[in-house]
Parts: C-alpha cells; sequence; structure tokens
C-alpha cells in the first residue's frame, strides 16, 4: 500500500511538473503510465489482438494529453488515470462494436499485381495468332479503327487525323470490330 | 493510430507539452458562472415585455419554488463541472434530485390547489409561447456561457453533463422568469415552464455528444501531431 501510494505520489509530482510544461518529466511520466494503462486493456479486452490492444492504449495516451489540465495535483494520479482509461474502453467498445458490424473479413486483399486474385482472365490472350488474323479478316475501315485505337492507342482525334475518318465514324468502326473479334475468337 | 509506435508517439506527445493551466475546482468554476448568470439573467428578465399579471401571488409557496429553482440551478452546475473531472465521484449526480423534486413538488401543490378551486376549467391548455421565449432567451447567454466553460473539461459523460448545463440554464432562466412575474401558479404555468426546462435539457444533452466528445477534445491533438 505503502508503495504504491510512494508511486502515486512519484506520479503526481511528475504530472505537475508536466503541467508546468517539462518535457523530460512528461515523456518519464507517460512511459511510466504505459504498462499500467495497458494492463489494465488487456484485462479488460482480452479478446483484442494486440494491435488493438495498442490502438486502445494509444487512444487513452491521446485523451490524458489532451485533458492534462483536469488533473488536480492535490488529488491522488492514478485514480484519475484509471478513469480516463475505463472511459476510454467503454467508447472503445462502441466503436468496435460499429466497426466489426460494417466490416467484411478478407485474408488478404489482392491490391498487387503479382497478386493472382488481381490478374483477371480478360487480361490474357489465349492465341495472338489468332487474334492477328482475325484482325486482319476484318474489312478495312474496322481494321484500321482496331489499329490506331487499340494497338496503337492514339485518341480519336488523333486517329481521325490520321485516317480521314470521321470521330463518329470511327467509334461505330471499333464498336463493330470488338463485338466481331469476340464473335471470332469465341468459336475458334 | 496502429501505424504510430506507441513509444514514438510518448516522444511526439512530450514534445507536444505546452505548460497547461490547471482547471480550478468544480466549485470555483460553478461559482464563476453563477456570478456572472444570475445578475445578468435578472437583468434580462427586468427589461423583457411582460405579459399582464392578473394576481400577484408572493407567498411561502412561491419562496419554496424560488429557492428550489434556485438551487436546481446551482446543484446542476456544480454537478456539470464536476462530471467534467476524471475520477469524480458519480454519486454527485445524484446533486441535484433533490432541488428538483422540492421545485416540481410546489409546483405540482399550486396547481392541484387550483385544480380543487376551478375544477377541470384550471386545465384547459392554450399556447404559453411568451414562456418559452423568455427561458430560452434569457437562459441563451449563460448556457453559451456554460457550454465553453464546460468544455474545457474531459468529456467524461458528455450527453448527462450538458444536460445538467441545459438544467441550470434554464432553471435559472425559470427563476430569473417568476421574480418578475410572481403569478398565480396554474396547470398552464407547469406545463409551458416544466416543458420547457425538460426540453432545453434535452436537447443540449443531444447537443452535448456533438461537441463534448473525445473525439472533438483529441482532434487538435492529432493535428498538432500531423503538422509538427
Amino acid at each position: 500500500m505503502n508503495e504504491s501510494n510512494a508511486d502515486d505520489a512519484a506520479l503526481a509530482a511528475l504530472m505537475k511538473a508536466a503541467q508546468a510544461g517539462d518535457s523530460a518529466a512528461y515523456a518519464q511520466l507517460l512511459r511510466a503510465a504505459m504498462p499500467l494503462i495497458r494492463n489494465v486493456v488487456r484485462r479488460a479486452r482480452g479478446f483484442l489482438g494486440a494491435a488493438d490492444v495498442e490502438d486502445l492504449v494509444q487512444d487513452v495516451l491521446l485523451s490524458l494529453h489532451a485533458v492534462r489540465a483536469t488533473y488536480d495535483p492535490a488529488r491522488p494520479f492514478i485514480p484519475w488515470l484509471l478513469a480516463i482509461t475505463r472511459n476510454r474502453l467503454a467508447d472503445g467498445a462502441r466503436r468496435y462494436a460499429r466497426r466489426a458490424a460494417h466490416e467484411v473479413q478478407v485474408d488478404q486483399l489482392p491490391v498487387t499485381f503479382a497478386d493472382d486474385a488481381a490478374n483477371t482472365d480478360i487480361e490474357t490472350y489465349g492465341d495472338t495468332d489468332a487474334l492477328r488474323h482475325a484482325i486482319e479478316a476484318l474489312p478495312p475501315g474496322q481494321r484500321t479503327a482496331v489499329e490506331m485505337l487499340k494497338l496503337k492507342e492514339l485518341s480519336l482525334k488523333e486517329a481521325a487525323a490520321a485516317s480521314g475518318m470521321s470521330i463518329g465514324a470511327l467509334k461505330v468502326s471499333v464498336h463493330r470490330a470488338m463485338a466481331s473479334l469476340n464473335r471470332t475468337l469465341a468459336k475458334g | 493510430m496502429t501505424t504510430m509506435d506507441t513509444q514514438l508517439l510518448i516522444d511526439r506527445l512530450s514534445t507536444d507539452c505546452a505548460p497547461v493551466r490547471c482547471l480550478r475546482c468544480p466549485a470555483t468554476r460553478s461559482s464563476t458562472w453563477l456570478a456572472i448568470a444570475v445578475p445578468y439573467v435578472m437583468l434580462a428578465s427586468f427589461m423583457f415585455p411582460r405579459a399582464h399579471i392578473e394576481a400577484v401571488i408572493i407567498d411561502g409557496r412561491l419562496i419554496v419554488e424560488q429557492a428550489a429553482a434556485l438551487l436546481t440551478a446551482i446543484t446542476a452546475v456544480f454537478t456539470a463541472f464536476a462530471a467534467t473531472v476524471p475520477g469524480y465521484d458519480r454519486r454527485i449526480l445524484l446533486l441535484p434530485v433533490l432541488p428538483v423534486l422540492v421545485w416540481l413538488g410546489s409546483l405540482a401543490a399550486g396547481s392541484a390547489d387550483e385544480w380543487l378551486r376551478d375544477g377541470f376549467a384550471g386545465l384547459w391548455l392554450r399556447g404559453e409561447w411568451i414562456c418559452v421565449r423568455w427561458i430560452v432567451s434569457v437562459g441563451a447567454v449563460p448556457a453559451i456561457l456554460l457550454a465553453f466553460m464546460l468544455r474545457k473539461g474531459a468529456p467524461m459523460s458528455p450527453y448527462t453533463t450538458a444536460a445538467l448545463g441545459g438544467l441550470a440554464a434554464a432553471s435559472l432562466g425559470h427563476f430569473g422568469m417568476r421574480v418578475f412575474q410572481p403569478e398565480e401558479v396554474s396547470v398552464l404555468m407547469v406545463v409551458w415552464h416544466v416543458g420547457t426546462v425538460i426540453a432545453i435539457s434535452a436537447f443540449a444533452g443531444w447537443a452535448g455528444r456533438k461537441w463534448m466528445c473525445w473525439r472533438a477534445a483529441i482532434s487538435p491533438v492529432r493535428k498538432r501531431l500531423a503538422a509538427g
């Protein structure tokens, strides 16, 4: 009991110094308070993972920092700290419940090009020769449109200037060409 | 916050450790608010356009009612300030209950007398928006001042704190009105006055959840950490 009183008195003295702007005392206080906070969080929220526990510890530290003016140096420090911790735990529980209700669990998000799930079938060509023959078999207008817009990746304006076709005609031609290629490749 | 290591956060917080002035105790903060709010309410109530009073009754019941309304304001504001201090004793939230009960009891007794005397005719309700306007407009300035003062504390129980703040401001507004309108208590008056006080307290409580939450308290810290 005497030891805990001494601890509390030491923390209270550090907090008083921190309120006066002593950064070193404040850092020392927060380092001393961190294990206390972490223990309370772990005991109260044993089901949480390490990252969630650290989230809550950091929330408590931020809260303590935001309301440090409410600490009265004449009163014990630990009950003040525990009150903030428990209050933030209750707040965190509400947030956790809300997040869990709206979250879809996935093992790994397919966000990289190396990930198989990020590469769809549409990006793979089964037979490049068949594609080349199918393009060559298209009517001249459609073939020109595909070559300029899809293979050379020109803009509609550039393709119109280069081919002498209107933008409308190019759009119609490329649409018909793609439909024709889809049919031809699906058959073959 | 998982992107930041807790040790790193401690380092950043300690560099953000500007000197802060400790908040004064709830009794001192309540006294400060009352020292400003009571004279303001009396002056504003005196200047507010008053309805014609048919029968001025200043008796023991009015004195009890006014004392209870004033005590409600005092205990509510003290409790509101106490609720913004981490580690406060939650039993303190019961402090305004007794004055509120005495206040409502005195109003109910007056209404019962009116009902016994006039029968159901006394229960006829008509719109008395002047009471609402009076309490809201006279209590608005003390309520805004109180909101700023309460926001300096910790948002331990935002709804309760703000509702108590609303109760303090509204009951003080009622007190001011009754000083200059000491008419006989009626069911009509009870409904409009008490209804207004309850509505203001409920609205304050709802609003308190928006402007007195941890997110709002921490937001400036997060911004400073992100900036620096």
